[in-house]
């Protein structure tokens, strides 16, 4: 680009320095403030109270961490499964969907297995039909994708819809298996028994400084998991031949081939691990919070949210965790901020605007990362 | 279907003439966005944020019909608006040269929340002004073809022009030639003295601006109230899938978007016609089923070859520094 008599470059970094790792993300997450200030000055909102309230009422006491925490389980799980897949420049995009999936494998599983089985048991029966369910949803896109290069993008993204319209009809359009027969008038998912449900963090009441009313916490076995499947993506990824094989495949494709390693192999085994991941994600949502398949109570977003999670944290499963963590805050902040009075009363679609505005900002930062802005004066060419 | 056909069929063919009428109109959105893309495709960017674009066009048409009572403003509005959520993706991918994949993904994500943020004071509520059909004199009046084809409002047929200029301006042009240039190969457009940024900041810009065009028709049109995010319900990614099954020109993308309108209604079609045996949810998924069923039997590795994508989809143009 040439302005008056200077030319203004991006050059390619020959060394990426290890403090710019720190300082771009800081000052994404700031440009991301500032652009969604702009929406909260517009809509008449202090945005400057608003932020203070968001960060207190998502990370600022024991309890909203717990609370955050429990929020980050799913996330971290639709994180991993979106950096898994995207790493290999396979962008399953579909983690909403299969996370939906996930929910009503986990959940049939609680209602038919779970009542003739001892308690760990049955969670483990929830956990793995979540995965299978998962692992389903993703088949279709990643076998076309394999074997007849179909855009894994559309098709993935495309039976989130058709996963969501399977939810509505399961509870909504008929008598399934998976919906209240008590439940007349306003149709909602049959409750999975007792020994289904996760085993969640008790907070024990006395402890000072901690206020819990009930005790418990939002925290329960899924966390667990979740941190499992960070250590199990990376053991794969960077401790097993799978994971070199699925670098090879990612990078090139010719020097796949030449180096014998079974590409349409890699590419479905990696889709399908992706599915399972975001499967894993609905069950935790069944068996550790909804205690039912519940179209209207399943929070929305989290497969979505899981690329921008994904996207943030370079697709490294341990920066997946932390992003994860970070970006759950905003939506507990969100939550609270939806319920509260006046000027600070505001739509919890705030949370949904800062993670794609810190998105973009963190796209428009990777670059300086990588690059430098050169600005040099043109010298005369001679004629 | 013929004014026959009619005649013997009764309130039956009536049904089906209706649907025809009303797949038209519903595949406007459709074919609007999917030419929007092919502008921004042909120019070598891929754009994923239609979804967004068009989220964020609807909403602005709804708060300036509301506010205004024009459905002429409105449409502004959103051309306006989802043009500069374009101009973003440009932005990041022609100047930054990001990922554009990643780009297009935040672009759904920002243009999601930021138009369910503005939006969320008014959801549910009844549109502020629409845009009624017109009869064509003497023509309206025809069997069958009178009410699918001559009982349409104007921006149904604007449509068809804007896809008849399109297909003109990428084939005939010498701007369009520069666009086909650019995208198929930067670094040729570059020493031929075409400004590869500049065109395909235009390209990408003026795709948004026709994804807000339709999806200023949704709001005004088809979709009687703002519904947050369920007021485009997907149409976007389903326009992006038909550039593909359209394989990147025009006027296959209007004729594709009759049979995706045709199947986004399939629900209403079979309600009037008394066919209840399928249930809505599982009718309610046939858009999206078709359009997978659609990409996997076009099998692109035949088509790409052929009549395929554009060269350089996808990819950034760095010119070589000495």
């Amino acid at each position: 680009m040439i302005i008056g008599s200077y030319e203004v470059l991006l050059e390619q970094r020959t060394d990426v320095r290890r403090a710019s790792a720190l300082v771009v993300p800081i000052a994404s997450i700031l440009g991301a403030l500032v652009i969604a200030g702009v929406f909260l000055w517009l809509t008449g909102r202090p945005a400057l109270s608003v932020y203070a309230r968001l960060v207190r009422d998502g990370y600022g006491s024991w309890y909203s961490i717990s609370d955050t925490l429990g929020q980050a389980t799913p996330l971290i799980l639709t994180g991993l499964a979106a950096a898994f897949a995207f790493r290999m420049n396979l962008y399953n995009i579909g983690g909403e969907g299969q996370l939906y999936a996930g929910a009503i494998g986990a959940s049939w599983a609680g209602l038919a297995i779970a009542p003739h089985v001892s308690g760990p048991v049955a969670v483990l029966a929830v956990l793995l039909a979540g995965m299978v369910g998962g692992v389903l949803w993703i088949l279709i896109p990643a076998i076309a994708r394999a074997f007849l290069h179909t855009s894994e993008i559309v098709t993935t993204l495309l039976f989130n819809y058709v996963a969501l319209f399977l939810m509505q009809y399961l509870i909504f359009g008929s008598s399934s298996f998976w919906r209240d027969p008590d439940s007349k008038n306003f149709p909602q998912g049959r409750p999975l028994p007792d020994v289904a449900h996760f085993p969640q963090l008790h907070f024990p009441r006395d402890v000072a400084g901690l206020d819990f009313p009930s005790g418990l916490t939002a925290i329960h076995l899924g966390l667990g998991v979740a941190v499992l499947a960070i250590l199990a993506v990376w053991f794969l990824q960077q401790r097993t031949s799978f994971g070199f094989d699925m670098q090879v495949v990612g990078s090139s494709e010719r020097a796949a081939r030449y180096a014998g390693i079974p590409i349409k192999r890699t590419v479905i085994a990696v889709m399908l691990i992706s599915g399972g991941l975001a499967g894993l994600a609905g069950a935790g949502e069944v068996g550790g919070r909804a205690y039912a398949l519940d179209p209207n109570g399943l929070v929305l977003g989290l497969g979505y949210t899981g690329i921008v999670v994904a996207a943030l944290s370079r697709y490294n499963p341990f920066a997946v965790g932390l992003v994860a963590v970070l970006l759950a805050g905003l939506r507990t902040g969100a939550d609270a901020l939806q319920g509260a009075t006046g000027p600070l009363r505001v739509p919890v679609a705030i949370a949904f605007m800062l993670e794609g505005a810190i998105l973009l900002a963190a796209l428009g930062g990777e670059v300086f990362r990588r690059n430098r802005l050169v600005v040099r004066r043109i010298r005369e060419a001679p004629a | 279907m013929t004014g026959s056909g009619l005649a013997s069929g009764g309130i039956n063919a009536n049904v089906w003439v209706v649907a025809l009428a009303g797949a038209i109109s519903f595949g406007v959105p459709l074919v609007l966005a999917a030419l929007g893309e092919i502008l921004a495709e042909r120019s070598g960017v891929l754009n994923l944020g239609v979804e967004g674009m068009m989220l964020v066009g609807a909403v602005s048409a709804f708060l300036v019909a509301d506010a205004t009572g024009s459905p002429w403003l409105a449409l502004l509005a959103a051309v306006a608006a989802a043009a500069a959520l374009a101009a973003v993706h440009a932005f990041l991918c022609v100047t930054l040269r990001a990922n554009q994949i990643v780009s297009g993904l935040a672009l759904v994500i920002f243009g999601g929340g930021v138009a369910r943020f503005v939006g969320s004071s008014v959801e549910g509520q009844p549109r502020g002004a629409e845009i009624d059909p017109i009869r064509i004199p003497g023509l309206a009046d025809l069997p069958v073809i009178g009410r699918v084809a001559f009982q349409q409002d104007v921006l149904v047929y604007a449509t068809v022009v804007v896809t008849a200029l399109v297909a003109l301006y990428i084939v005939r042009t010498r701007p369009g030639l520069a666009l086909r240039a650019v995208g198929e190969s930067p670094a040729t457009a570059d020493a031929a003295g075409i400004a590869v940024a500049r065109v395909r900041y235009v390209h990408v810009i003026v795709g948004g601006a026709f994804a807000g065009a339709g999806a200023a028709y949704t709001m005004l049109v088809v979709v009687p109230s703002w519904n947050g995010a369920a007021t485009t319900d997907g149409i976007g990614w389903i326009a992006l899938a038909l550039v593909v099954f359209a394989s990147w020109r025009p006027w296959r993308a209007l004729a594709g978007a009759v049979i995706f309108g045709f199947a986004l209604r399939a629900n209403f079609t079979l309600q009037a016609a008394g066919i209840t045996a399928v249930p809505a949810e599982i009718l309610s998924m046939l858009p999206y089923l078709l359009t997978i069923v659609v990409l996997i039997a076009l099998a692109p590795t035949a088509v790409r070859r052929r009549a395929g994508a554009p060269s350089a989809l996808g990819q950034a143009y760095v010119r070589d520094e000495r």
